[in-house]
């Protein structure tokens, strides 16, 4: 149980590669924090930096208020999950799961305790005396999760620890480590490429790109005001529907005008809009799919047409493309769609789709950046 | 049957290749074993010392055996030969898995220049540095008499420069399991021998196997080192000299012959022991694969 702090951290390879750009980040006592971001981002190097794995060129990292630079991985008191698992073929599950014990020279009888209570939270006892290679991928990352509950350590890192599983095992797998947290309670540092894992995971997310953090903050946050046109486009599935078009103040109310409409900018997003008095400008706008809805042709109201229509059970995905051509992705929950309106939504046939103020999210064409944050 | 015609074909085809093979591999194995099994005959012969003209003996006895252990110097040999074997396994198992493991897991400055000199180095043959060896050696006293700590010296010297066969095999060991140790607490030493070692069983008796065995049978070194020398020699020299003129082979042929069974036992034994180490991979279920 601890906090970590990095302040102004660096990591350049071979005295030209920076795969890290001046890292802040304040994590607090048992916090729940994803690094999340595509691969090459740095997020893993910022991890394997903080448990000791790779040299810190610049900077410090805090653990409880320590810098811990210079100290070797043992010294830092981590427990680490690999994304291989990384198990000691050699050794049996128990003695797997044992073996920072036995370093430590704790007694037998205490290892035997510890291990086995942690077998029984992940339900791997039957499996204690077997060796790694007769565990299946999901039973091999629970003891490699195990191997790290026993530690009782400050932090708990875990370098993409899911992504080795079938989509099926993953869920089951996410539902587990929330329920593990709750049991361990300790400072959580998990580093994904999954957004859905961030999401559903963080406390906070902290999202990164070559090596910068473009964003810090909790779900809700990063999901509902995303700083930037990249966090906008990473947090979400599908995809946020972008489109550069104009906006327009007219008599003091706000509008933008994609693909021939004219979409009034109301709500929270307009009143900000006026509260920063930004004029009339070029503007990309920010749609996400499931705030898209079908509607009647009208000025408000985008004609275009399905190329792609994926049924996903709870919900339609439809593919249109506009008529100058642009993509975009729309949600449509089967949920209330009659009979006749779904058999409509076909490929090749015309719809119309609008969408409120309030959802818009707005960025500037060069900059990039929330216009609004 | 005419379904079953190629089918039986093919089975008659593959007995005739097979017979082929078994027939090569026969004869193949017969001109190899020939001269030990020459060897181990001539070693049980009694009714002659020197050389004769035929091959099963007329009269058979270990006399050879005996008179080799109790009233030669063969003893001393045999025992130079075991001590600087067995201190060599030993020196040279540790500095090449030493200098392996370092080379595969640690990146330094240089890393790069010393694998290459080292292969560059390794490329010359060892005895071009015969005499020099010796001027030192013999600045030491470690010639003549004193020859077992200066051989062991000598083939433990450059052993670092045969990392290649066991880098390979710890750089197939994946880095993530030295790191999980890292993490869980193991000194880069403990990672070594808790993880790396149990993990490395092949290379590691490869490794001794090959180390023992290149001074067990070494004769150039320990010639000029022991330099005539009956105290100083191995079993190599030491058997030499029985047959390096005429009237010494024709009173030491067959002890010698004997010499060369004792002295080929315990190799035999050591690899009969051992093989199943070579084949035996141990890192399935190490990471996802």
């Amino acid at each position: 149980m601890a906090s970590v702090k990095l302040t102004n951290v660096k990591k350049i390879y071979d005295k030209k590669v920076v795969a890290v750009h001046d890292f802040n980040l304040d994590i607090k006592d048992k916090e729940f924090v994803v690094f999340v971001g595509p691969s090459g981002c740095g997020k893993s190097t910022t991890l394997r930096m903080i448990a000791g794995l790779e040299d810190i060129s610049e900077g410090t990292v805090e653990i409880d208020g320590v810098v811990v630079n210079d100290l070797q991985p043992k010294d830092r008191d981590i427990a680490m999950v690999f994304q291989n698992y990384a198990l000691y073929p050699h050794l049996t599950v128990f003695e797997n799961m044992a073996f920072s014990l036995r370093l430590k020279k704790v007694p037998n009888d205490e290892v035997y305790k510890r291990v086995t209570e942690a077998a029984e939270v992940l339900g791997i006892t039957e499996y204690l005396t077997r060796k790694p290679r007769a565990l299946s991928g999901g039973q091999r990352q629970r003891v490699a999760i195990g191997r790290a509950m026993v530690r009782d350590s400050k932090v708990f890192l875990m370098d993409e620890p899911l992504s080795n599983l079938d989509a099926k095992l993953r869920n089951q797998m996410r539902a587990e480590i929330i329920l593990l947290r709750k049991k361990i309670n300790t400072t959580f540092i998990y580093v994904t490429h999954d957004q859905t894992e961030a999401m559903t995971l963080g406390d906070r997310i902290v999202i990164m790109k070559d090596g910068y953090i473009q964003q810090v903050g909790t779900p809700t946050e990063v999901f509902e005001n995303p700083v930037n046109l990249f966090v906008a486009g990473f947090i979400g599935a599908p995809q946020m529907n972008t489109f550069r078009t104009e906006l327009v103040r007219e008599n003091g109310k706000y509008f933008v005008t994609p693909f021939g409409s004219k979409i009034e900018v109301d709500g929270e997003t307009g009143r900000l809009l006026a509260e920063k008095n930004i004029d009339s400008r070029s503007v990309v706008l920010g749609v996400r799919p499931e705030h898209i809805s079908l509607a009647k042709p009208g000025v408000n109201a985008i004609p275009c047409t399905i190329t792609v229509n994926e049924m996903m059970g709870s919900e339609l995905h439809i593919h249109a493309v506009t008529e100058s051509g642009a993509q975009l992705v729309v949600r449509v929950p089967t949920l209330g769609l009659s009979k006749q309106e779904r058999a409509g939504l076909v490929n090749g046939a015309l719809i119309h789709v609008t969408f409120p103020g309030e959802v818009m999210h707005l960025f500037d064409p060069e900059t990039e950046r929330n216009l609004l944050y | 049957m005419s379904k079953n015609k190629p089918h039986l074909g093919m089975r008659a085809k593959s007995t005739i290749s097979n017979t082929v093979i078994y027939v090569i591999l026969v004869l193949m194995s017969i001109i190899w074993l020939t001269p030990f099994v020459c060897i181990l005959l001539e070693s049980f012969r009694i009714e002659s010392t020197g050389r004769v003209g035929y091959i099963i003996p007329k009269q058979w006895g270990f006399d050879n055996y005996i008179n080799l252990w109790t009233k030669t110097n063969f003893p001393i040999w045999f025992r130079n030969t075991f001590v600087i074997a067995l201190a060599v396994a030993v020196l040279q198992t540790l500095i090449v898995l030493s200098v392996s493991y370092v080379l595969s897991r640690i990146r330094f400055n240089g890393r790069k220049l010393l694998m290459n000199t080292c292969l560059v180095l390794g490329m010359f043959p060892g005895f071009v540095t015969m005499i020099v060896l010796y001027k030192v050696l013999s600045g030491f006293g470690l010639t003549g008499a004193n020859s077992v700590p200066g051989l062991i010296l000598v083939y433990c010297a450059s052993s670092g420069m045969g990392y290649y066969v066991s880098k390979g095999f710890f750089d197939t060991i994946p880095k993530s399991l030295d790191e999980a140790a890292r993490v869980d607490g193991a000194t880069r030493f403990q990672v070594f021998y808790k993880v790396i070692m149990p993990l490395s069983k092949p290379i590691v008796i490869y490794t001794i196997l090959t180390a023992f065995m290149a001074p067990w049978g070494d004769f150039m070194f320990a010639k000029y080192i022991s330099h005539g020398t009956e105290a100083g020699m191995n079993v190599a020299v030491g058997l030499q000299y029985w047959i390096s003129s005429k009237t010494l082979i024709s009173t030491n042929y067959t002890m010698f012959c004997a010499g060369g069974v004792c002295v080929a036992l315990p190799v035999t034994i050591l690899f009969m022991c051992l093989q199943k180490y070579y084949v035996e991979g141990v890192t399935g279920g190490a990471v996802k694969g």
